[in-house]
C-alpha cells in the first residue's frame, strides 16, 4: 500500500482543542473485514448452507393504491414444488412501526397486506417453494382480485382537502407529532417582525430532492431454519441485528429466546438495511413448513420494494440585510416517507435538529411534514434526515449571496455559527469550524476572499448576545386535537405569502404571528440551559419560553397490546437513539 | 414446469422448431433470455439454440458484407473486415456484455436497447432468414413484436466508403450507460456532396429507425455549418421518443440537434 498521502492536518487550527493523538486519519489502514472481502472468505448471510433449502417470494401489488377484494390461490398451492402461501391472516401479529420498539409512533404497517395495499410492491402473499423458479411461477399464479383506488403521489396534494387517505392508521396523511400537531415545528424568534423590517431583503426558494436508492451490491434477505428446542435461526443481511430480532419477535409474536439471529456481514447497507421484512417472513416460513427457507429479493425488488431515502421538498425564506446578514430564515418542509411511516418521522425530527444549517440566525421557524403517499415506504440513508434541507439551504445561500450581490464564501463566513452562539433547537454550539472549513476551501480551491474575512475565526465572536435565546413567538397552527391551546392567547395572523398547504385540520395555514404577544414571558438571556451531558439535540418542539422543559410526551400506544419484541414498553427513550456529542 | 434447452445442429432446423412453438425462445448470447430466465419470465417454457458454424461467419459479398447473427460484439470489434462498425459495436454494455451480445439478438433488443441495430439499418442492412429469403431491416423492425419472430441467420450491410460512416451514442453514463439515443450516418460523397444518405437513429422509437426528413436534407449538401444546416432543423421532426428513466420524451427531441450536428460535424475518420 503506497504510504503516499494527500490528508493535510491544519493543527494550527484548534491546536488547543484537540488530542494529538490521531492513529488513523492521515495514514493508510486496513479496513477491518477487507482481508475476507478480497480473498472471497467473507460469510454473506447467503453462502450458508442447507439441506432441503426452501425459497420465499412475494406476490405483489401492480398498483399504487387498491383495495384486495379476494386473492384465489387455489391454482398456485397445487403447483409442483409448492410448500406453503402465507396470508396475512397468518402472520400472529400483522402489524407494526418500526420505532415502536423506541416507543415512537403507531403501528400502521402489516408485514402482508391483507385489506389494502398503499404502493406499488407491497407483498400481498409469500409461496414458499422447492425451487425459486417453482416460487416464482406459482407467484404468478395467484390471483388477486383488486379495486383499484384513487392515489396520490405527491406530498402536497396528499395534503390537500379530498386526497386519498393513504394509510387508515393517519387519516390526515401526516404523522401526528406528539400526537398534538401536524407537524414538526421549531420556533426561534419572530421571523415575522424580521420579514417586516424596512431594511432587508426577501429571498425565497423551493428545493427538492427525489428519492435515492441505497443499491446495495448484496440484495436484502434472510436464511431461517429450525434448530433444536423449538429454536429458530436465522442468517440475515440486516444492518441492525437487534432490531430485527425485537421486530420478528413483535410480529411473530414469540418471546425474542426463541430466535438466534446471525448477522455479520452486510453486503452494502447504507441505511437500506434496516427495516427487517426478510427476518419475520423467512423465520414464519421455517415455522410454517419446518424447513429451511430463503427470502432474498432480486435486483428488480430492491429497486422497487425496498425502500429509499425519502423524497424532500423544501421552502425556504430569508430576510437578508444589505451587508449580508441573515436575519431571519422560515422553512417549510415536506419529507414524502411514502405508504407508511418506517424512520421518516424520525428523520423530520433530525432535519428540525439541523435547522437553520451552521449559521447562526437570530429567527428561525420551521414546520416539517412527514406526509404519507402511495409511493415505496422511505427509509433511512447517509445522512439520514439531513441531506435534503442541507441541499436546500447550501443551494439558498448561493442565491442569497448572488441577491446580495456578495462572495458566496464571505456570506457563509459572515453568518457562519461561532462557539457559543445560541442554536435554534436551544443548544449551545461547540467545535464550530465552518469559518475555518470556508477559509481552507477557498485557499485550496485559490478563490480570493477579502483580508476581513481570512482573519475571522470560530473561536471568537461567539457568544455573548449571541448566546440568548430571542423572545419567541408560538402558535397552535396543525394543532389535531381539537383540546385549546394550553398557554398562548390567539392572535391575528398575517397572510401567508406561500402557497399553504391545507391539511384536514386546518384550512389554510395561518403564518407565525405579526404580532407580538401582549406580555412576552421573560426569557433568560444571561443563562442559557446547558444541555443534557448525554442526550443529542432533542426533538426541538419545546416551547421556546422554557426551553428546559418538554411537553409531557404521551407513551406509546400499541392498536393492540403486544408483548413480545419490546423487553418492556416504555423502556427506552426516543432520545437515546441519538449517541453521544462531541467533546 | 421445468425449462427445456435445445439443441439443433443446423440453423433451418432450429427455425423450423421455433415456427413451430409457442413457448419457445430462440437463444443468441443469451444476455437478455438468461436475464428473463433469472426473473421467471413466464411467456416461454423451451429454450432452443443452434450450433450452426454458420452463424458465426463474417464473410464479404461483392460489394456487401454478411455478418453471422451468431457474432458477437467483441468479435466484430476484432474484425478487421469491420473496422468501420467496431465503434458501434464497442457502445454496446460493458466487455462481459460484448462477449456474448450478439448481432440477431441486438436486433431483437427491446428499447433502449439497439445501438448495433441502429448502424445496420444505416448500412442498407438486410436480414437474411433460415429459409434463404431477405428482409430489409426496416421490415423487421416494423413487424417486431407481432407474432413469433424470425430466426435470422445473418444480416448483409455495405461496406461504407472510408471516412463515410458515422456514429455517436449519447448516453448519461460513461462507459456502459444505455442510450438516450443513438445515431448512425452512412454519408456518401461524390463531388464533396452528399448522395444517397442514411442515417438512423437507436432509443428514438420503439426500436432503430430512419429519419428520412434528415437524409432528405443532407442530399447534395456539404458537410459544414451551413450545409448540415436544414438536417440539423429537421433532426427531431415528427418523432415521437419513449419515455424512459434516461430521458424523456422532450428531452431526447431537445438533444438530437446537439447530437446530429456534432456528428456531421466531426472531423472525417
Ligand atoms: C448489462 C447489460 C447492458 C446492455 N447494454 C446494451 C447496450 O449498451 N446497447 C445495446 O444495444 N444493448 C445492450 N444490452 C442488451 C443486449 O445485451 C444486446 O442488445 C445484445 O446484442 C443482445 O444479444 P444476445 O445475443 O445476448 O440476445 P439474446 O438474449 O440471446 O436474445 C435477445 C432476443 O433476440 C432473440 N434472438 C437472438 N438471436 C436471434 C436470431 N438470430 N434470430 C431471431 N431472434 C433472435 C431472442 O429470441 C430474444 O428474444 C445490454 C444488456 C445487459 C444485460
Amino acid at each position: 500500500m503506497s504510504s503516499q498521502t494527500r490528508v493535510e492536518l491544519r493543527k494550527d487550527l484548534f491546536a488547543d482543542e484537540r488530542d494529538d493523538n490521531l492513529n488513523e486519519i492521515g495514514r493508510p489502514t486496513a479496513r477491518q473485514d477487507i482481508l475476507g472481502h478480497v480473498t472471497g472468505r467473507s460469510p454473506f448471510f447467503d453462502d450458508h448452507q442447507f439441506d432441503g433449502l426452501l425459497h420465499m417470494r412475494c406476490v405483489r401489488s401492480p398498483h399504487h393504491h387498491a383495495r384486495i377484494r379476494r386473492i384465489d390461490i387455489a391454482a398456485a398451492e397445487r403447483m409442483p414444488g409448492v410448500r406453503r402461501i402465507i396470508l396475512g391472516r397468518d402472520v400472529p401479529h400483522n402489524l407494526n412501526t418500526l420505532l415502536s420498539l423506541i416507543d415512537f409512533g403507531r403501528d400502521d404497517e402489516p408485514l402482508l397486506a391483507t385489506g389494502k395495499v398503499s404502493y406499488v410492491g407491497e407483498a400481498v402473499a409469500a409461496v414458499i417453494a422447492e425451487t425459486e423458479r417453482q416460487a416464482r411461477d406459482a407467484v404468478a399464479a395467484v390471483r388477486v382480485d383488486w379495486e383499484v383506488l384513487p392515489h396520490v403521489l405527491d406530498p402536497e396534494e396528499a395534503l390537500a382537502p379530498g386526497a386519498p387517505i393513504v394509510n387508515e392508521t393517519w387519516p390526515r396523511n401526516v404523522f401526528e407529532y406528539h400526537d398534538k400537531y401536524t407537524h414538526q415545528k421549531l420556533r426561534f424568534g419572530d421571523v415575522e417582525r424580521a420579514f417586516a423590517r424596512p431594511d432587508v431583503e426577501i429571498v425565497e426558494g423551493r428545493y427538492q430532492m427525489s428519492p435515492i436508492e441505497q443499491a446495495p451490491t448484496e440484495t436484502c434477505g434472510a436464511i431461517a431454519a429450525p434448530e433444536t428446542n423449538g429454536r429458530y435461526v436465522c442468517h440475515t443481511s440486516t444492518q441492525a441485528l437487534f432490531f430485527s430480532l425485537g421486530t420478528t419477535a413483535k410480529l411473530l409474536d414469540m418471546p425474542s429466546s426463541r430466535l438466534h439471529f446471525i448477522g455479520g456481514t452486510v453486503g452494502g447497507g447504507f441505511g437500506g438495511k434496516v427495516d427487517s421484512l426478510h427476518e419475520p417472513l423467512a423465520v414464519l416460513g421455517a415455522i410454517l413448513t419446518g424447513a429451511p427457507v430463503k427470502y432474498i429479493w432480486d435486483r428488480a425488488e430492491e429497486m422497487q420494494v425496498g425502500a429509499p431515502r425519502g423524497a424532500e421538498r423544501w421552502y425556504l425564506k430569508d430576510a437578508v440585510t444589505r451587508d449580508g446578514r441573515i436575519v431571519a430564515r422560515r422553512f417549510r418542509g415536506y419529507f414524502d416517507c411514502g405508504a407508511y411511516t418506517r424512520l421518516s418521522s424520525y428523520a423530520v425530527q433530525k432535519a428540525t435538529g439541523h435547522l437553520p444549517g451552521p449559521y447562526t440566525i437570530e429567527n428561525v421557524s420551521s414546520d416539517v411534514y412527514c406526509v404519507f403517499t402511495n409511493r415505496t415506504p422511505a427509509t433511512a440513508m447517509r445522512g439520514f434526515g439531513i441531506t435534503g434541507v442541507d441541499f436546500a439551504i447550501e443551494c439558498h445561500m448561493d442565491k442569497v449571496a448572488e441577491r446580495v450581490g456578495l462572495d458566496p464564501i464571505e456570506l457563509r463566513i459572515l453568518n457562519a455559527y461561532r462557539d457559543g452562539d445560541m442554536k435554534a433547537h436551544r443548544r449551545l454550539a461547540k467545535n464550530t469550524a465552518l469559518i475555518e472549513c470556508c477559509q481552507v476551501a477557498a485557499e485550496k480551491a485559490g478563490w480570493p476572499i477579502r483580508p476581513e474575512f481570512a482573519a475571522m475565526s470560530s473561536l471568537t465572536g461567539g457568544g455573548g448576545d449571541r448566546a440568548a435565546i430571542p423572545e419567541t413567538v408560538t402558535d397552535e397552527e396543525g394543532r389535531v386535537d381539537g383540546t385549546p391551546a394550553a398557554r398562548p392567547a390567539p392572535r391575528p395572523a398575517a397572510p401567508a405569502p406561500a402557497p399553504a398547504p391545507a391539511t384536514a385540520s386546518t384550512s389554510a395555514r395561518p403564518a407565525a404571528p405579526a404580532t407580538r404577544p401582549a406580555a412576552p414571558p421573560a426569557t433568560p438571556p444571561a443563562a442559557p440551559p446547558v444541555a443534557p451531558p448525554v442526550s443529542a439535540p432533542a426533538p426541538a418542539a419545546a416551547p421556546a419560553e422554557r426551553p428546559q422543559e418538554r411537553p409531557a410526551q404521551k407513551p406509546y400506544q400499541p392498536q393492540e397490546p403486544f408483548t413480545r419484541g419490546v423487553k418492556k414498553p416504555g423502556a427506552h427513550r426516543f432520545s437515546s437513539l441519538s449517541g453521544t456529542r462531541r467533546r | 414446469m421445468g425449462l427445456t434447452v435445445e439443441t439443433y445442429a443446423s440453423a433451418a432446423e432450429a427455425a423450423r422448431a421455433l415456427a413451430a412453438a409457442q413457448d419457445a425462445r430462440y437463444l443468441g448470447g443469451g444476455t437478455l433470455v438468461m436475464r428473463a430466465v433469472n426473473y421467471g419470465d413466464q411467456s416461454f417454457r423451451r429454450i432452443l439454440r443452434a450450433t450452426d458454424p454458420a452463424l458465426g461467419r463474417i464473410a464479404a459479398q461483392g460489394g456487401r458484407i454478411s455478418v453471422g447473427a451468431g457474432v458477437t460484439m467483441a468479435e466484430i470489434t476484432e474484425s478487421r473486415e469491420l473496422g468501420f462498425l467496431a465503434p458501434a459495436a464497442r457502445a454496446v454494455g460493458g466487455p462481459a456484455i460484448r462477449s456474448m451480445a450478439t448481432v440477431g439478438g441486438n436486433l431483437f433488443a427491446a428499447h433502449p436497447y439497439g445501438d448495433l441495430a441502429a448502424a445496420l439499418l444505416a448500412l442498407d442492412g438486410r436480414a437474411v432468414l433460415a429459409d434463404g429469403r431477405e428482409q430489409a431491416l426496416d421490415e423487421l423492425f416494423a413487424a417486431r413484436g407481432r407474432g413469433q419472430q424470425p430466426l435470422v441467420t445473418a444480416v448483409t450491410i455495405a461496406r461504407p466508403e472510408r471516412g463515410a460512416f458515422r456514429f455517436r451514442k449519447v448516453s448519461r453514463v460513461k462507459p456502459k450507460g444505455v442510450s438516450v439515443m443513438s445515431i448512425a450516418a452512412w454519408l456518401p460523397r461524390s463531388g464533396g456532396r452528399i448522395a444517397g444518405a442514411r442515417v438512423a437513429y437507436g432509443a428514438m422509437g420503439p426500436t432503430p429507425r430512419r429519419v428520412p426528413r434528415v437524409e432528405q436534407a443532407l442530399e447534395g449538401r456539404t458537410l459544414d455549418a451551413a450545409g448540415v444546416q436544414a438536417a440539423v432543423a429537421a433532426a427531431a421532426e415528427g418523432l415521437d421518443p419513449p419515455e424512459d428513466a434516461i430521458a424523456s420524451a422532450w428531452y431526447r427531441r431537445a438533444v438530437a440537434p446537439v447530437h446530429l450536428r456534432r456528428l456531421l460535424l466531426e472531423e472525417d475518420g
